[in-house]
């Protein structure tokens, strides 16, 4: 995966879409496979045993994605990934790509756009901008 | 041993200058507040580093900077530390 | 004066490095771990000169640590330039 596949749609959906790793992580998990309901417990439970966030903060994450056309709820608060449009689908799996092949890469992006400021002191010690 | 410790405090002093350009060429690059007031810091720094050099180095016995390399450090601190509560993001 | 002084940068050190800790964790970025470690060495540098009522930094390891962080520094520039592929965690 090329650096070029980190586009300005990429970088924006990232943006507006995705403001941390977890956020990340439950959509990731979701999008594996599509067609599942997912109850808030089984969610936190089948996420992968690094992430370490709560039911609270699971139903934040999926609000988050739910306000952005990711994900949708049934009657029952059962949860599952679908997106709003082709356009979405494609960024989600500019994003399974990228968390596959580019992890660092991804999570610095996710970072740098959150903190803009902070990233900007750490930037300033690259002696060649990119 | 002399040698040794002039070394190590020139290169304190010029790691410092260091920081203080490239943060000063970042500010000038992309105007971002918080890397002026970093880049004050590290001015602030390098002043206090310098008369270090000069306190202990250069003159040993004659005089004593003691209170003249707390200031500018402290004000460069203070600097940073104002930058990093008010102009860094919440979440 | 000088206690005043010498206490109150100790302190803003400290601070400022309970800061860089707190970028790091939000930015995953290597250089603020080591500016961390750096500012907390010249916090025990600040204070240990003073509270051993040494007049002036003398040779010995005292001095050292504000060395040290220095070079902390100096590895944390080199490191974002020539060795930024690796994980930051």
């Amino acid at each position: 995966m090329e650096d070029s596949a980190f586009s300005e749609e990429f970088c924006g959906f990232i943006h507006t879409a995705i403001p941390s790793v977890s956020v990340a992580e439950v959509l990731l998990l979701l999008f594996k496979q599509p067609d599942r309901w997912w109850t808030l417990p089984e969610l936190c439970r089948e996420l992968p045993p690094d992430v370490n966030i709560t039911e609270t903060d699971a139903g934040i994450c999926l609000e988050t994605l739910r306000s952005r056309g990711l994900v949708e709820f049934d009657d029952k608060k059962l949860v599952r990934y679908r997106a709003a449009s082709d356009v979405l689908e494609a960024q989600v799996r500019t994003l399974a790509q990228a968390y596959n092949e580019r992890p660092v890469t991804l999570i610095r992006m996710i970072y740098a756009l959150r903190d803009p400021k902070i990233q900007s002191f750490a930037d300033a010690f690259k002696f060649r901008k990119r | 041993m002399e040698t040794f410790n002039f070394i190590l405090y020139l290169m304190a002093v010029l790691t410092c200058l260091a920081c203080t350009a490239l943060l000063g060429r970042s500010y000038m690059h992309t105007g971002v507040r918080l890397l002026l007031w970093s880049t004050l810091c590290f001015v602030g720094l390098s002043i206090s580093n310098i008369l270090l050099f000069f306190d202990l180095i250069v003159f040993p016995t004659e005089v004593d900077l003691r209170l003249w390399r707390l200031f500018p450090a402290l004000a460069g601190l203070l600097f940073l530390l104002y930058a990093f509560i008010w102009e860094s993001e919440d979440h | 004066m000088i206690e005043f002084l010498s206490g109150a940068l100790t302190l803003a050190y400290l601070i400022a490095a309970l800061f860089f800790l707190r970028f790091w964790r939000r930015t995953a970025d290597r250089l603020f771990l080591a500016f961390t470690v750096a500012f907390v060495l010249f916090a025990l540098n600040q204070g240990l000169a003073h509270a051993l009522t040494i007049y002036r930094e003398p040779t010995s390891f005292i001095y050292a640590l504000r060395v040290l962080g220095f070079v902390l520094i100096l590895v944390a520039i080199v490191d974002k330039n020539f060795f930024s592929g690796k994980s930051t965690r």
